[in-house]
């Protein structure tokens, strides 16, 4: 699913990636770690396509990221979900207009937008949360309604940067459980965390990353 | 781009209007106001022109006549003029009458003339040529056979300072162009920094659009008919401010050098059109480079 090859990545004078290569097979379940300032974010948004690497190579399912242009790459993050820290929810829409929105992009029917999106809000426990804004809701809600957008198409891989790093123990175990239905159906999943806590909870894969490079991989 | 896809598109292109209500209606007014002056020179050519040209259809000539011109001779001028295509002897003008019309225009300057010893004034004939238009009448050399007539001192005829109100045709076009030009870009302008301002505002949700996978079109699409939009808008709100303002001036009559009263007309059709057209033209285009330096996501 994730093929990375000798990645580098500088903002200027700072490394904040230095040859990191990585495998993560369709249906894995992996954590990247490590300390703040060690480039889990910025991996993230390579793999999204949110920057460009200054050399090195990342396929996803296939497709050289270097070499896709800007439409397919839209084509591409449909069937990426990508989940911030910051929810980044649009105030001025409910939660259901929120969710239904990264479907309304890609032109599906109106029946199977308002369908899917019900769907959704069902599985991470908001249905009778649809009318809200987010600036009415908890913490924990906006990160499931943030969620609810990201795996609202269906995506081959859900990307995550620290979604439980505003949240209490109980919420962050709600949405680890959400993450594992969410995988059980056959989502590749890719979370960025410095939480220990998070990381003996769960027995899978985990890249640790320091100084921008790959120490560790269990 | 999914044809489904444009209820959305032209719904949230409305959203945008409405949630940058202020922005949109000082850019709007200011475009209309611009337009508007675009549009009142229009007017001021098309009416210049038909007046011109109506005032070219019936030339008129005062032919002057010598002191003590006798009857046959006045009378052999008036056989030459009669016999030339659509002309037609409007008044003839004793020394006296000339003197008499004199005095009336100069009302309370009138006591100028009581220290004359004689009347210097000549007689004459008013002279109208009805339905020149596409006839072959050669003013000049009518003018220059009058002159050589006996009795007659000096022949002057209405083309020569039509000729010259031409000019100033030729002046109020080029002008008109400046103008129209220069407004045009600043409608440009106008357009341009509006969609840009509506841009910066929803700068998060294109992001969060662009995230989810939304194509570069159907980020643009909104902006593109918000920039239509105003040009639909300016265009025909220009065209109704104009059309009130020429109501109110066609009420009333206008006289300019004794010529007959003028009737004021309304930009033609096709001028109307042209307008609107290029109001949504500057505002696609303005749009069209507000989003084309869209940021990349």
């Amino acid at each position: 699913m994730i093929q990375v090859f000798h990645i580098y990545k500088n903002f200027g004078p700072n490394i904040a990636l230095s040859d990191v290569n990585l495998k993560i097979h369709k249906g894995e379940f992996s954590f990247i770690t490590g300390p703040s300032g060690a480039g889990k974010t910025t991996l993230l948004r390579l793999l999204f396509g949110a920057e460009k690497p200054t050399s090195g190579h990342i396929l996803i399912n296939g497709i050289n990221l270097n070499r896709i242009s800007r439409s397919k790459l839209d084509l591409l993050r449909r069937k990426i979900g990508f989940v911030f820290q910051d929810f980044k929810l649009l105030p001025n829409k409910t939660v259901f207009e929120n969710v239904a929105l990264a479907l309304e992009v890609t032109g599906e029917s109106r029946s199977f937008v308002k369908k899917k999106t019900h769907q959704t809000l069902r599985l991470v426990g908001l249905a009778k949360k649809e009318k809200a804004f987010p600036l009415q809701l908890s913490g924990g809600e906006q990160q499931r309604v943030a969620i609810a957008r990201a795996v609202v198409k269906d995506p081959l891989l859900l990307l995550a940067d620290e979604p439980t790093g505003n949240l209490d123990p109980d919420l962050t175990r709600d949405i680890m459980v959400l993450f594992r239905s969410i995988h059980m159906k056959g989502t590749t999943v890719v979370i960025a965390t410095h939480s220990r806590e998070l990381l003996e909870d769960t027995a899978q894969r985990i890249v640790l990353l320091s100084g921008g490079r790959v120490i560790e991989e269990q | 781009m999914k044809p489904r896809l444009w209820p959305y598109l032209i719904k949230q292109a409305f959203a945008n209007i409405k949630n940058n209500g202020l922005v949109h209606l000082i850019g709007l007014g200011t475009m209309v106001v611009s337009l508007l002056i675009f549009g009142t020179f229009l007017l001021l050519f098309v009416n210049l022109n038909a007046w011109i040209e109506g005032w070219g259809d019936s030339v008129s000539m005062s032919i002057y006549l010598e002191d003590g011109a006798d009857d046959r001779a006045v009378e052999k001028i008036a056989t030459y003029i009669e016999s030339l295509p659509s002309a037609r002897i409007k008044n003839r003008i004793s020394k006296r009458e000339a003197l008499e019309e004199l005095r009336k225009s100069l009302g309370s300057q009138a006591g100028l003339l009581e220290g004359l010893s004689r009347n210097p004034l000549p007689a004459s004939l008013e002279v109208v040529f009805e339905d020149v238009e596409g006839r072959t009448i050669e003013f000049k050399s009518v003018k220059q056979e009058l002159e050589k007539m006996e009795g007659v001192e000096e022949a002057q005829y209405s083309e020569e300072w039509l000729r010259r109100f031409e000019g100033l045709i030729n002046i109020v076009k080029l002008v008109g162009y400046v103008v129209g030009g220069l407004l045009c870009v600043g409608v440009l302008f106008i357009v341009t920094n509006t969609i840009k301002l509506t841009i910066y505002s929803r700068k998060e949700e294109i992001k969060i659009l662009k995230l989810v996978g939304a194509t570069d079109l159907f980020v643009k699409i909104p902006f593109l008919l918000e920039g239509m939009f105003h040009g639909i808008v300016s265009g025909v709100s220009s065209v109704l401010a104009l059309f009130l303002g020429y109501l109110l001036v066609s009420g009333k009559k206008i006289q300019i050098l004794d010529l007959p009263f003028l009737d004021v007309i309304f930009i033609p059709g096709e001028y109307v059109f042209a307008m609107i057209l290029i109001s949504v033209a500057l505002g696609l285009v303005g749009s069209f480079v507000a989003v084309g330096s869209f940021f990349e996501i």
